[in-house]
């Protein structure tokens, strides 16, 4: 698997990507930043739905892995390289997986630094819940990439509707229908980070953490099954 | 659809195929690429001989379990070869798409295919590289190469893990003529060591050069099979139009179409002659003697259906 991850690791990493990213990765740091130097600073809730899960959780880092992760197979299908992989003797999950570990290690860093310096600036230097908010946006980024590694794989228009889905579910539809963010990214990952700090996070869940593990946990094998099973049935360029 | 007479070369001597293409049939929409086609293949070089767009691709690509088959069956050592990773470690591919990992060097990607395969021996990665002479320039990023240098590497990473099967698409494209004569080289060596290469090709004399035994396709179909010998005698048998410019075309109609190797004449109204000929080597030979004894000025002599279409094309009417 490691010849794989090494590749997908160094096709991932261009310089215009890695730029891109970093941009989007600084937004919600300068958000976090801005609102608590000025007068009127918002409560733990308000930051919470204004900046982690609106902006971080539902906007920067579905962004981010969106360009990473559906590039993970695109990449191999644009160019016609796909075959080199899948005319090895290897099994199939032994293709899908290093590729999705690979995209969640490239998009993982910014991401986790994004969330750890805006954690850290939000609740004024408390280390316990900036890791808290690190460790739900890792969480969270492992989620996206197997949703668009998936995507990736199954159509030449994933950025499309991959944006389609963070504009229309993750940000409008999860925002004002309760019933969506039981199936909502954005929202597994809040559910994480107030698990990892009840402390400071205690008292405005909108599903419990024990639902958000199962879920979470259902979405990353179900969409890795998926890339599996789409690698083994679909005509290779 | 005709075939050519008494070319099953491919079925009957009594080495067992090594792949058994089963009425296999492929279809994108309505489009049909592959039309119920079958035959065998056995150790040696086999030339997939055809136009552009006749198939071969799909063909192939079926062959190597890269495309599913719409109708029919495609199995390697009695295996089915669909969706069935462990027998692709004694297959070698290589498509027709030239696109490599730009950013690799030529080493790391042949030891990537090794290592992808199984192999993580150096000496195998330097026994490949070698194979192809691209020592002095595997430590390049791929991305430097020529077209014909890429294509060497990518052959050298098809190697690598050692194949029994070698299925190569379109090999020889964009090779020059030096690349070209060093490719065939390759490949004939790799087939005198017992390897089953399977190659495609829309240049007649490239499979002549290469292959023992053709697999002519055209239009999805398999118009004929069998040693190449076979289809040259037909080829030498077609007619041939050649046009004809001179200075008297009536005089030189009246005197070519007493010649054996013509079959007819025809003068059009701007006075160009259309001379029909099955020996058209006698003709080569006879239409000049016969201009010059005739003090005749021959100002154009061309073959006017020389192309592979037309060739393919009398083939498949017979």
């Amino acid at each position: 698997m490691l010849p794989i991850f090494s590749l997908t690791l160094r096709q991932l990493s261009g310089k215009w990507r890695l730029t891109i990213m970093s941009v989007l990765a600084l937004l919600p740091v300068a958000i976090a930043v801005l609102m608590v130097s000025f007068d009127g600073a918002p409560t733990v809730e308000e930051f919470e739905v204004a900046v982690l899960s609106s902006i971080l959780a539902g906007a920067i880092s579905p962004l981010v892995v969106l360009a990473i992760a559906s590039a993970a197979f695109a990449n191999e299908i644009e160019d016609k390289t796909l075959a080199n992989l899948t005319l090895a003797p290897v099994p199939r999950w032994q293709i899908v997986l290093p590729k999705l570990l690979a995209a969640i290690c490239v998009s993982g860093p910014f991401i986790a630094i994004s969330a750890f310096l805006t954690g850290y600036f939000a609740y004024s230097a408390d280390i316990r819940a900036a890791l808290a908010v690190t460790g739900s946006a890792i969480i969270g980024v492992a989620l996206y990439s197997s949703a668009f590694v998936w995507l990736g794989l199954k159509t030449t228009r994933a950025i499309g509707y991959g944006l389609l889905y963070i504009v229309l579910w993750e940000g409008f539809f999860s925002s004002f229908v309760m019933g969506v963010r039981l199936f909502s990214v954005r929202y597994y990952s809040i559910a994480w980070m107030h698990g990892f700090d009840e402390r400071r996070f205690a008292g405005f869940d909108d599903f419990s953490f024990g639902l958000a593990v199962v879920a979470s946990v259902v979405v990353f094998g179900g969409f890795s099954l998926l890339s599996i099973r789409r690698l083994r049935h679909m005509d290779v360029p | 659809m005709g075939a050519l007479p008494a070319v099953d070369t491919v079925t009957t001597n009594d080495v067992a195929p090594v792949i058994r293409v089963d009425h296999v049939s492929r279809w994108f929409g309505s489009v049909v690429a592959v039309s119920d086609v079958t035959f065998d293949v056995k150790p040696g070089i086999t030339g997939l001989l055809g136009p552009n767009g006749a198939g071969k691709t799909t063909l192939l690509r079926m062959m190597t379990g890269l495309t599913g088959t719409s109708d029919g069956t495609v199995t390697v050592f009695e295996e089915p070869v669909r969706r069935n990773p462990p027998l692709y470690g004694r297959m070698g591919v290589m498509s027709e798409h030239e696109t490599v990992y730009g950013f690799m060097k030529g080493r790391d990607f042949v030891r990537m295919m090794g290592r992808l395969r199984g192999v993580t021996d150096e000496a195998a990665v330097d026994k490949a590289i070698n194979f192809v002479d691209l020592a002095d320039a595997a430590h390049r990023p791929m991305g430097t190469y020529s077209r014909g240098m890429r294509q060497r590497m990518r052959l050298a990473g098809t190697l690598v893990h050692d194949p029994e099967i070698l299925i190569l698409d379109e090999p020889l494209n964009g090779a020059d003529p030096r690349q070209r004569v060093h490719f065939q080289t390759l490949l004939r060596q790799l087939a005198a060591e017992g390897r089953t290469i399977v190659l495609s090709s829309h240049i007649l004399e490239e499979v002549e050069q290469l292959a023992d035994t053709v697999l002519l396709i055209v239009n999805g179909k398999l118009a004929a099979s069998g040693d190449f010998r076979a289809i040259r005698v037909a080829l030498d048998e077609r007619p041939y139009h050649v046009l004809v410019v001179s200075d008297s075309p009536r005089e030189l109609a009246a005197a070519v179409v007493k010649l054996e190797s013509v079959d007819a004449v025809n003068v059009d109204p701007d006075g160009t002659l259309v001379v029909l000929s099955r020996n058209v080597r006698d003709l080569q030979i006879e239409l000049p003697r016969l201009a010059q004894s005739a003090a005749i000025s021959l100002r154009r002599v061309e073959p006017l259906d020389d192309s592979l279409e037309s060739v393919f094309g009398y083939l498949v009417e017979r």
